[in-house]
């Protein structure tokens, strides 16, 4: 019969499973797995990607560095409060190089925290660039710190109002998260010994006759407050 | 049945069927409520003032059912607590299905049942029956050929056949069902992970999107809106050209429509705003030569503005124009806010608009005319006098974009203790949306040419300026650096959006996997009389064709069933 004979005909592959090929591996799982990977590798690259820090042509990393131990005492506070030294930190310089803040050691420092998107500091700007004029012989230095903006910004701006002061660019905002910055523009007055005796939140725009602007500060206070920081070193404590 | 624990009878609830059915008729209905119900907006929830105010312009359509359709949360439906449960079930009892049903489908796939009891053959709704001699490796090479798993069972007699096709398109169901419990994961990461920002931006000026500090900063410049309309008025599109920045490097460039939104770092801009009535305005300190103010201002309120036109003795038009109003005036009891208007020739009218209840009245002022009032003529919109030789028409009232600036610097010495004063901008000589395009001034404006700034509150005349115009006050001087258009941008970031993409692509493999592939089962008894097949397919695969045409390879004659009869 030619039927039950056909059992036999069928052969060793007939009733087993044929063996696994390296095609059919690959089919099954390494293809599927490759494209999870590229779809998790393209989401990761699309939401996680940063932008590398910046570094001076010596490498040092733009940024808050540690204050020189030889400017503060062992036990001294280094934090941006009234009273406090002033934390250091080395950033790119608008008009070329790099600026620290302790290199100014000495000088009464007025520093302000702006941007060009901030309409305040907009606002207060002439009054620093005034200032500036008037007590700079005096040895004051205006350190403004732009928030986290490109040289092609800043520098149409800061020749239109002649802001002929070292403007320095906070490009990833860390120096501003060290000095703990609740808005734009801040301003630290600090002392000729890296102390810091006021600070002022909001615009520092004197207020002057009939002008009823919201913020605006009494005449004078500006020059007031560059005053305290304009005294000798050791002539008033924090 | 014996009493179920509690984990045990929620379990069995989570995957039963018409529980599930139920489920999901109960959330459609709910749904269908939050289309047809109006929804507290926005911009009103979470304000317990403007809520009553919103639920009080309900009761209209509601009536006494408003305080009882907003306690049971049906005005802010999809925000309720137990939509959310609802929805949380929905979830579960899918993930319960789908976890209660991957042993049995795994079990399907790997092991599936490779014998059958014989009256399966007969009873099997998919089956098959031929009579005479078998080749079963003609059988077997047609089932192989079709890429069917073939298993063949020798038994006695009798040969036992097994064989299956695409027995992973068993997951196909699951994947969809996997995609109802992604849809709502989207929905709830959406909640939870959503970014936001709208930005208000004047051509050429920049706003950061996050607050100050944020180390994943961004910067939006809009470097050029621009609104395009038909010619009845109505927006056609609107566009912004942006740059985007981060750390202070430029990292985009691109164009955001507001159905094209601009797209970096996942973050998306779209265009969301258009307004065309902006003017930059420069004030620079002659004696420094600095910059003291340079600002984009919306001019975002409106001032009425006269168009005359005024004819001579020999019929020549001598005025054809849109004032721009800048003084008050007084005549007798009533007021009026005016301009002096110089003709050909040197002659000066004063020509003032008073708001009535009616509309507007235009009068002309000229010394010694009205009795005391100076009023030559008074004239209602669309009317014509004559007076003094003039032939004066009220065409029409039209509006001025304008704005009152509080703090507008006036030069230290204009007047004592007042460096910031307030001034009132107009900018005349524009049309928006009556043209192509929002860029210049328009054809509805016989006078044509550029657009004018007007600015008064300087000095005792108006400052009157075309783009890249200056006038001088005492040591200030003012420049207007042109009409600038502000877009809205919202900027928003949705990493749900992959979740769902993911989910509609889950529904689509599911569905195409059930349809496309459907897996398909048979069994076969072989003997010395001939085969019976019996199969198992989803209805759509019409696998009973299969069947028959399968016995035909196998060289058996088939035989009719009744099942083929009333085929």
């Amino acid at each position: 019969m030619a039927n039950s004979a056909e059992p036999r005909d069928l052969g060793a592959g007939v009733g087993t499973r044929p063996a696994r090929s390296p095609r059919s591996f690959f089919r099954r799982w390494l293809l599927p797995a490759l494209v999870i990977a590229a779809i998790a590798g393209a989401i990761w690259f699309l939401e996680y990607r940063q932008d590398g820090a910046s570094y001076d042509p010596s490498g040092r990393r733009y940024g808050p560095v540690d204050l020189p131990a030889s400017l503060a005492p062992a036990d001294a506070a280094v934090e941006a409060e009234q009273g406090d030294f002033a934390p250091d930190f080395l950033l790119e310089q608008l008009s070329a190089g790099q600026v620290q803040l302790s290199d100014f050691r000495g000088h009464p420092v007025v520093l302000n925290f702006w941007a060009t998107w901030c309409a305040p500091c907009r606002k207060e700007m002439p009054q620093f660039v005034d200032a500036y004029q008037r007590y700079k012989t005096d040895g004051l230095v205006l350190l403004a710190v732009d928030m986290q903006e490109g040289a092609s910004i800043i520098q149409p701006f800061a020749q239109e109002r002649g802001m002929n002061f070292p403007i320095a660019l906070d490009r990833d905002g860390e120096v501003g998260d060290e000095y703990r910055l609740l808005g734009l523009p801040t301003t630290f007055f600090i002392d000729r010994g890296g102390l810091i005796r006021s600070v002022f939140t909001g615009p520092l725009e004197e207020r002057t006759g009939d002008t009823n602007v919201q913020g605006a500060i009494e005449p004078g206070e500006l020059e007031k407050r560059i005053a305290e920081i304009m005294t000798p070193a050791g002539a008033a404590g924090p | 049945m014996g009493l179920l624990t509690p984990p045990r009878a929620l379990w069995w609830l989570l995957t039963n069927v018409r529980f599930a059915m139920a489920l999901l008729a109960v959330l459609c209905g709910v749904s269908l409520a939050g289309v047809l119900i109006p929804q507290v907006p926005l911009n009103v929830r979470g304000d317990s003032a403007m809520e009553a105010n919103w639920l009080d312009s309900q009761e209209g359509r509601f009536g006494l059912l408003t305080a009882a359709i907003d306690r049971i949360g049906l005005f802010d439906l999809f925000h309720t607590g137990w939509f959310a449960v609802l929805l949380a079930l929905t979830a579960a009892a899918t993930g319960a299905y789908i976890l209660s049903r991957c042993p049995g489908v795994w079990l399907a796939i790997t092991r599936p049942r490779k014998r059958v009891p014989d009256g399966y053959f007969d009873n099997a709704p998919v089956r098959a029956q031929a009579e005479g001699p078998v080749s079963l490796s003609n059988l077997v090479r047609t089932l192989r050929g079709k890429r069917y798993r073939v298993e063949v069972t020798p038994e006695d007699a009798v040969t036992y056949l097994f064989a299956d096709r695409f027995q992973w398109a068993q997951l196909g169901s699951l994947l969809t069902h996997a995609a109802v419990i992604v849809f709502i994961l989207s929905a709830v990461v959406s909640k939870v992970d959503a970014f936001e920002s709208p930005l208000f931006l004047a051509e050429g000026t920049t706003l950061p999107v996050f607050p100050v500090r944020n180390p994943e900063q961004l910067q939006v410049q809009l470097l050029d809106a621009h609104g395009e309309f038909a010619a009845d008025g109505q927006p056609l599109d609107y566009r912004s050209d942006l740059a985007i920045y981060r750390n202070g490097e430029e990292v985009k460039r691109c164009s955001s429509t507001v159905n094209s939104p601009c797209s970096y770092a996942g973050y998306r801009f779209y265009q969301a705003a258009y307004y065309g009535f902006g003017a930059e305005v420069q004030v620079r300190d002659l004696a420094t030569g600095n910059v003291v103010y340079q600002e984009t201002l919306a001019l975002a309120a409106r001032q009425s503005s006269p168009h005359v036109v005024i004819a001579n003795s020999a019929g020549q038009t001598v005025l054809d124009q849109t004032l721009v109003l800048t003084e008050e005036l007084s005549a007798g009891d009533a007021t009026y806010r005016g301009t002096l208007v110089t003709l050909p020739g040197g002659r000066l009218l004063t020509i003032g608009l008073r708001q009535t209840q009616d509309g507007a009245d235009l009068a002309v002022f000229e010394p010694g005319s009205g009795g005391g009032t100076g009023i030559a003529l008074l004239l209602a919109e669309g009317q014509t006098g004559e007076a003094g030789g003039l032939r004066v028409t009220y065409a029409r009232q039209s509006m001025t974009p304008a704005a009152d600036v509080a703090d507008f610097p006036s030069p230290p010495e204009a007047a004592a203790g007042r460096a910031l004063g307030e001034a009132k901008l107009q900018l005349s000589n524009v049309v928006y949306g009556t043209e192509r395009a929002s860029e210049g001034n328009g054809p509805a404006e016989p006078a044509g040419g550029p657009p004018r700034l007007t600015i008064t509150g300087l000095g005792p005349k108006p400052m009157v300026l075309e783009p890249g115009q200056s006038a001088t006050v005492g040591s200030y001087e003012y420049k207007f650096l042109g009409q600038r258009e502000f877009a809205g941008i919202q900027v928003k970031r949705d990493r749900s959006d992959y979740l769902v993409w993911a989910a509609a692509a889950l529904i689509v493999l599911g569905l195409m996997v059930t349809f496309w592939v459907p897996r398909r089962r048979l069994w076969a008894r072989i003997s010395s009389n001939g085969i019976s097949l019996a199969g198992q397919a989803p209805a759509h695969a019409d696998f009973a064709r299969e069947l028959r045409s399968l016995a035909a390879e196998a060289g058996a004659r088939p035989v009719l069933t009744a099942e083929d009869d009333r085929a």
